[in-house]
């Protein structure tokens, strides 16, 4: 028997915390590409982009790290698609500023010792369901509508900013998350911290930081009644998933929000069973919601 | 403060321009940046105070205080200026003209996660969150930190106990190196 055909292509960069700390991410991420017939090449070998720590410190390195990364790349078919936000904006600033600033890219070439090979174009996995797949294809293989499910769709920081790298959406007022909701039933809450920060990388060296951002957004969530948080970046999903407990007791707020990835949601949606979406990696245990709502 | 040509360093703002690719100068205190500011409330001198330090040669105060350590590079500042000042590349050249003179900032924790983080893709090629968060504990003495968090991520397959093995790890020191080459004869920035 030959298997279906692909309905898209593309090469893959999971990033570091899809292997561990966000392996719910990975698991639905593969599971809805499969069941929409989108193929997934993973680059072999690829290695950490070095997200923040590396552009704090040391610009040179962090450009080096994603052009290596973006090199690997080339050699798989289709464009590159990223689940991470941070990766998708370390290495869209990589092409960005590579671009604009040929002093740096020579110095990236002689970091490398290659001539640099960056162009293959770097897509979220956000912007390949609304807009590649596309949103009227989405509803169309929607077998579970999300009715009746309440989503505060929160987007953080880097998947719309600074305006001229990540091309994905409007910086301040973006639309696509809930657009995606939409087109597979899903009633997405208006609320005010669509595009606050969490306090990110701060979870290591300064949790307090965590505590009060996190704390805002998930109160911000709940008083827009909100069931649910939907995110699209392990770090924010770690921040208001695995320490939830923290700053709801910190903030006095009752904590039991569950925080999906955009790839669990619209993967119910579209009837992958809910053993492969990786629920049970989830901190705060999304199934008592997903029971009183009719969807597992 | 007392302002002259001796206590201005305005050679620095040069090279804070140069490493970040955007104008320090072209800013007018119109203050868009820190009213967007998530971390305003950790650092002693806001964004747009950061930047009039700087038009003001001013470099030392910046580099020794905690703010740029407090910066979460979450781009509002940068989105939102009129003047198109990138001040979160700026914020990036700032740590990088600290770190590489070896921190005089107080801010100890955010600089030894950066370290561990970059020592940790030299190593491994990849990120491995619980080595990083044991190896913070061990070196920051706290050693308590999130102790009642490892089980319950261990329970949830959120810990992955061992590396994969990586075949371009020599090319990852390899570029460490060139980089490292480059510093020393004045080739990078």
């Amino acid at each position: 028997m030959t298997p279906t055909p692909h309905l898209l292509n593309y090469s893959f960069y999971p990033g570091c915390s899809l292997h561990a700390s966000a392996r719910e991410y990975e698991v639905s991420t593969r599971s809805l590409f499969r069941a929409l017939r989108i193929g997934l090449r993973e680059v072999p070998d690829w290695f950490c982009c070095g997200a923040t720590p590396a552009h704090n410190v040391d610009e040179l390195l962090s450009l080096s790290l994603c052009a290596k990364n973006l090199e690997l790349a080339d050699k798989v078919e289709g464009d590159l698609a990223v689940a991470c936000a941070s990766c998708f904006s370390r290495l869209k600033t990589a092409q960005h500023r590579l671009k604009v600033f040929p002093a740096k890219a020579r110095r990236v070439e002689q970091a490398l010792d290659a001539t640099l090979s960056v162009d293959k174009p770097v897509k979220h996995l956000l912007d390949i369901l609304a807009r590649d797949f596309g949103l009227d294809r989405l509803a169309a293989a929607v077998q579970k509508p999300l009715a009746g499910l309440k989503v505060a769709c929160y987007y953080g920081c880097l998947l719309t900013r600074p305006p001229e790298v990540p091309d994905l959406d409007d910086c301040e007022n973006p639309t696509i998350m809930e657009d995606l909701l939409r087109a597979v039933g899903a009633e997405p809450v208006e609320w005010s911290h669509r595009m606050e920060c969490c306090g990110a990388n701060f979870t290591l060296s300064r949790p307090e930081v965590v505590r009060k951002l996190s704390g805002q957004i998930l109160g911000a969530a709940q008083a827009a009644g909100a069931d649910c948080l939907m995110v699209a970046c392990p770090l924010c999903h770690g921040n208001l998933d695995i320490r939830q407990e923290e700053i709801a007791k910190y903030a006095g707020l009752p904590s039991g929000t569950p925080i999906f990835y955009i790839t669990q949601l619209v993967g119910l949606a579209v009837g992958v069973s809910s053993l492969r979406l990786g629920l049970g990696n989830m901190m705060i245990d999304p199934k008592p919601l997903l029971k009183g709502k009719g969807l597992i | 403060m007392r302002l002259s040509q001796a206590t201005m360093n305005l050679g620095f703002v040069r090279k804070v321009e140069e490493l970040s690719g955007s104008s320090v100068r072209r800013c007018f205190q119109c203050g868009k940046c820190s009213a967007g500011c998530p971390m305003r409330s950790f650092m002693e001198h806001p964004p747009n105070r950061i930047v009039r330090l700087l038009q003001l040669g001013q470099f030392e105060r910046v580099l020794s205080g905690r703010s740029i350590w407090y910066c979460a590079s979450c781009e509002t500042c940068s989105t939102r200026c009129p003047n198109k000042v990138d001040l979160a590349a700026i914020m990036d050249a700032l740590r990088k003209c600290a770190w590489d003179a070896k921190g005089p900032s107080k801010e100890s924790n955010v600089q030894l996660a950066n370290k561990l983080f970059l020592d940790n893709i030299r190593t491994y090629g990849r990120q491995y969150e619980m080595r990083l968060a044991a190896g913070f504990n061990v070196q920051s003495g706290q050693f308590l930190k999130d102790l009642m968090l490892g089980p319950k991520l261990m329970a949830k397959g959120k810990l992955k106990m061992f590396h994969d093995k990586n075949e371009n790890l020599p090319e990852i020191e390899k570029i460490f190196r060139r980089i490292a080459a480059m510093r020393k004869n004045g080739e990078a920035l």
